[in-house]
């Protein structure tokens, strides 16, 4: 050891801890938030507990009962789960809970965080966007057990692929990035466009990158960046 | 989002049974689903999400003698780039080009889209906050309080939201079928403020496909504020039938997007500059706005028109 810690293998570091603390702690716990509602229900003295199987409507005694229930007759259903996705050409093994969003997961358990910010976490801003089977998804709204089998495409995947160096290059010249904050969305879109159309038109560009939204309003320097980029890779190709 | 637990579903009759069973949701595209579960706009909270995109062939665009035949889990992209339905029911892959943004329709499915639940500003305040009739409650807080995107046509069932699916109006104008797992409903009987649901649908059903019948000739048109990822103010869509009338609908001005027969009768002679124009008069002829509404009668009786218009010039 050299001593050195890289930004990126603390994240992961980072990211592994937490997941390895949620599933102590949670264990199976998690399955069906029933713990919340025996929490809620012991808060509320007087109430009668009730632990019924959402699935079959069977009652079990306690929640050690609903679990062992759950254990034996809904084996597919168990939370969490521990899974393989297919991420920048890599397959990571993550731990997964089945409420987390794709986007959670990229920032907890794999430690990408490019389009893992939580930003609006509602669909409606596109800052998150990233390839999923070579289609612009939002990570925000897709829940990661939902991706298994999937090829996701990140924006760090997209920038360490030398192919597109000319489209890193074109950001940094036309500073399409000002605070940087939707810059991954963006740039994943930008991806996107480059390999369905070779030569952008600024009408198809605005029309693709339409649901990314720039607060720094660098709207006009996507078009540059990703023409000066279509221009350059066509040129190198050929 | 608090824990659920995903399941998936592989055939229709397997996510219909759990889906009745207890405190069970289904998802699709899931971009309507998990924003109403991270901003718990429900009283309820489902234990577990039946995934529905594993049932394999429900996102199929096929065309069958006089009508096409789409699957409930055809994402809106692929129908509004489906030559098939771009050349037989040009209004609805126009609706579906115009839904949300370009990402959105990427995951969105049909299926979802006509299912959504409804846009109002107080019926979806984060943590139930306006516990509205919609929600079991006695008050529409939407009656004294800022209501410019809501109902220009009174109330329905205590609700004055406004329906905010763009595929509704052309599928009304169309005519489709809806099919679900226990039954096939008009496209025009389907919506309604139904509890918090905006359909007819009950406990446990799910959209399977819909059914739309050829048209010559449909066109859908939306107004909204901005052009990408924006609910629509009004929307509206008109089709020619197999029989030759006009079938206008139109969506934002009532809790469910109606039909305008007002306006079809006044085209039934032909679309003229003047007969749309008096389409449009005799379509909000009756409205009855609220306190903030006003100005979405002026812009539903220029839609009306102008759909028709190019109804007729793009013939």
């Amino acid at each position: 050891m050299n001593g050195k810690v890289s930004r990126r293998d603390f994240l992961k570091a980072g990211g592994a801890g937490l997941a390895g603390v949620a599933l102590s702690t949670l264990g199976i716990g998690t399955i069906l938030g029933s713990e919340t509602t025996a929490g809620d229900a012991q808060a509320a003295p007087g109430q009668e507990l009730m632990y019924v199987c959402p699935v079959c409507g069977e009652k079990a005694e306690d929640f050690d009962g609903l679990r062992k229930h759950f254990k034996e007759k809904h084996p597919e259903l168990e939370s969490p789960k521990n899974m393989v996705l297919r991420i920048n050409g890599a397959d990571v093994g993550v731990y997964v809970e089945d409420h987390w969003t794709l986007r959670e997961t990229l920032l907890r358990a794999v430690g990408l965080t490019g389009n893992a910010k939580e930003m609006c976490d509602r669909g409606g801003c596109g800052s998150c966007t990233v390839l999923i089977d070579g289609k612009p998804a939002l990570a925000c709204t897709t829940l990661a057990v939902e991706c298994r089998g999937r090829e996701i495409e990140t924006s760090e995947g997209i920038a360490a692929d030398p192919a597109y160096r000319p489209l890193v290059e074109a950001y940094v010249k036309y500073d399409a990035s000002q605070c940087g904050y939707c810059t991954p969305g963006q740039f994943t879109v930008a991806k996107y466009i480059l390999n369905k159309y070779p030569d952008p038109t600024e009408d198809q560009i605005r029309t693709e990158l339409s649901g990314n939204i720039c607060r720094c309003g660098t709207y006009s320097r996507h078009v540059q960046a990703i023409q000066e980029a279509a221009a350059a890779m066509k040129g190198g190709k050929s | 989002m608090r824990e659920f637990t995903h399941m998936e579903a592989t055939t229709i009759e397997e996510a219909s049974k759990n889906a009745r069973k207890g405190n069970a949701m289904v998802i699709a595209g899931g971009t309507d689903l998990l924003g109403t579960l991270k901003d718990e706009i429900l009283p309820v909270y489902p234990s577990v999400i039946i995934d529905l995109k594993t049932i394999k062939d429900l996102d199929k665009i096929e065309e069958e003698k006089d009508q096409i035949i789409i699957g409930a889990l055809a994402k809106l992209a692929d129908v509004a780039d489906s030559q098939v339905a771009r050349t037989n029911c040009q209004a609805l892959a126009e609706a579906c080009g115009k839904v949300a943004s370009p990402t959105i329709r990427n995951m969105a499915t049909l299926g979802g889209n006509i299912c959504q639940m409804h846009r109002c500003w107080y019926f979806r305040t984060p943590d139930d906050r306006f516990h509205c009739g919609r929600k079991g409650g006695n008050t529409c807080p939407a009656y004294n309080g800022d209501n410019r995107y809501h109902s220009i046509f009174g109330q329905q069932n205590g609700c004055v939201a406004a329906s905010s699916h763009d595929t509704a109006p052309a599928l009304i104008a169309l005519g489709a079928v809806i099919v679900t797992s226990s039954r096939a409903v008009l496209a025009e009987e389907f919506f309604a403020a139904n509890g918090f649901r905006s359909c007819v649908l009950e406990d446990g059903e799910i959209v399977t496909h819909i059914r739309v019948p050829k048209s010559k000739k449909s066109v859908f048109e939306k107004f909204a504020l901005r052009k990408s990822i924006d609910f629509p103010i009004v929307n509206c869509a008109a089709a020619y039938g197999a029989d030759g009338t006009v079938r206008v609908a139109m969506g934002g001005v009532f809790p469910a997007p109606l039909r305008i027969k007002a306006a079809e009768a006044a085209v039934a002679g032909g679309i003229t500059e003047s007969t749309a124009k008096k389409a449009g008069d005799d379509a909000v002829a009756d409205c009855t706005p609220l306190s903030g509404t006003a100005y979405k009668v002026e812009i539903a009786r220029t839609m009306v028109k102008r759909t028709l218009l190019r109804l007729e010039g793009e013939r």
